[in-house]
């Protein structure tokens, strides 16, 4: 086969063999690097912790401090993450990461790592890690750190937990909470691929949970992707692709994929609950939502509040958060809009410029004596 | 690795070249196409119901499967899934105890606030 050559490959040069080779060997480099970030786990959750409590397959971490002791905030900050997700992407890696950034302000900080459930967990539901799991760790933790006061940062179901928490026990010494991504208002049926899917009478969760029992990491990870599939199973390793010789790109790329593969199941009572009386009945914001019998009313939320919403979430539009501005009882309240998606405000790129001073400038100014 | 050119011609340092110009070119519409089509009442239904009679129907050989490995495990003397699920919820009753104790004895007692007098 013979081939006309351009103008602009005569000004070229044919490549020499050794620029032949040295481009051949690049090419199977780059392949080799794809084909390593695809299968293998980066180190991810490095800050330093011990853990202080547990119970069952939930474990309560305290980071070791960086600062010292006259330098830190009186009021320690809990964090919970959600029940069917690792909580690493709090600490994603060392010069990216949301723990680190509070470490070095000066923060006490402890973070409760729900775990794995297994089939003896099937029915655990929201009024157990509300009322029994939550409640326990957080008496640990008011022992351990002699704190009575302290703040709260609940992300996606972790900040539907922290705010059920909040409402049902208003004077327990929570001063301040921060919810990232919260779904909590399900009144728009039409809003986000989670609320139209589980609104149609096709979907039975009950049958889901009566067949599996604990639902599947693989289910729920398959879900979510599938609500932007051509970012989420052909963009994403493209750009990968596209970066592959950019070792910081990469690195991101790798940890946030780790986390991302890291999938675990959910408890089956707590799934069916959410999608029987959050998504379909909308309970929480009818103030009809019950835990072992007693009523969440948001009115009785007292905590300072500051209510972190991803302009661009799939998973939790920002609808699903916003109505619960009006539905607290919170004198002190604020709404943060930030550009990004569901997991990358947080754990993004501009997360450390965007969101991270925001979240810290507000807790600062509430986390004194 | 990228090395955009803007002529057609086969790169073969970049193999994926071509691929990268039709996605460049079309991945916004077709992503747009795609979460719309996910986001439809027909996909939802769809999605449901073929879940549903997967569950439905996958459901008696589960149980099959199920019965025949806890005979099995019987007879071998050895503990099955329901066995060790009922150990592991007493086990999670008993650390709540513990639990429970622990905070106890980790409250600083009344009477540590009481100086003795000399």
């Amino acid at each position: 086969m013979t081939t006309k050559e351009s103008p602009q490959a005569v000004d070229a040069g044919m490549p020499s063999f050794t620029e032949l080779c040295q481009n051949w060997h690049r090419a199977a480099e780059n392949l080799d690097r794809f084909n390593r970030m695809l299968t293998t786990d980066a180190k991810i959750a490095q800050t330093p912790k011990e853990v202080v409590w547990t119970l069952n397959k939930a474990k309560l971490y305290h980071y070791v401090p960086v600062v010292p002791e006259q330098d830190r905030k009186p009021v320690p900050l809990f964090m919970v993450f959600a029940i069917m997700n690792r909580p690493h992407v709090l600490d994603l890696r060392p010069g990216h990461s949301f723990v680190e950034y509070m470490l070095r302000h000066g923060y006490e900080l402890y973070l409760l790592d729900w775990g794995e459930p297994g089939p003896e967990d099937k029915n655990m539901c929201f009024d157990d890690y509300v009322l029994e799991y939550l409640p326990r760790a957080i008496r640990k933790f008011k022992s351990v750190s002699g704190a009575q006061e302290f703040s709260m940062l609940g992300w996606c179901l972790g900040a539907l937990i922290s705010t059920m928490y909040a409402a049902l026990r208003p004077d327990d010494g929570l001063k301040n909470l921060l919810l990232l991504t919260a779904p909590l208002d399900f009144s728009d049926q039409e809003a986000g691929g989670f609320t139209r899917w589980s609104s149609n009478p096709a979907f039975n969760a009950n049958t889901i949970v009566e067949k599996l029992g604990n639902v599947p990491g693989e289910m729920i990870d398959t879900g979510a992707k599938m609500l932007k599939p051509i970012e989420n199973y052909f963009g994403s390793y493209s750009m990968l692709w596209d970066k592959i010789e950019n070792p910081g790109t990469v690195e991101a790329w790798h940890a946030m994929n780790t986390w991302v593969r890291d999938i675990i199941p959910m408890a089956g009572g707590a799934y069916k609950q959410l999608i029987n009386e959050f998504y379909k009945e909308n309970k929480l914001m009818k103030g009809t939502m019950q835990l072992r019998g007693e009523t969440v009313d948001l009115k009785k939320l007292k905590a300072n509040l500051l209510n972190v919403i991803a302009e661009a979430d799939h998973i939790t539009p920002p609808c699903q958060s916003e109505a619960v501005m009006d539905a607290v009882g919170s004198e002190d309240k604020e709404v943060l809009r930030v550009r990004g998606g569901h997991i990358g405000i947080m754990a993004g790129r501009g997360a450390e410029k965007n969101t991270w001073p925001h979240i810290e400038a507000w807790l600062a100014e509430r986390s004194g004596t | 690795m990228s090395q955009s050119k803007d002529n057609q011609t086969f790169d073969p340092f970049d193999p994926t070249g071509m691929l990268k110009q039709m996605r460049d070119s079309n991945m916004e519409s077709w992503s747009k196409i795609m979460t719309d089509f996910v986001n439809t009442e027909a996909y939802a239904e769809s999605t449901g119901a073929m879940l549903d009679a997967w569950l439905t129907t996958s459901g008696p050989f589960r149980k099959a499967m199920e019965s025949a490995l806890a005979q099995a495990m019987a007879q071998l003397n050895m503990p099955t899934r329901d066995d060790i699920t009922r150990l592991a919820e007493r086990l999670t009753n008993i650390e709540m105890r513990l639990d429970d104790l622990d905070a106890r004895l980790s409250e600083p007692s009344k009477s540590d606030n009481t100086q003795p007098t000399n």
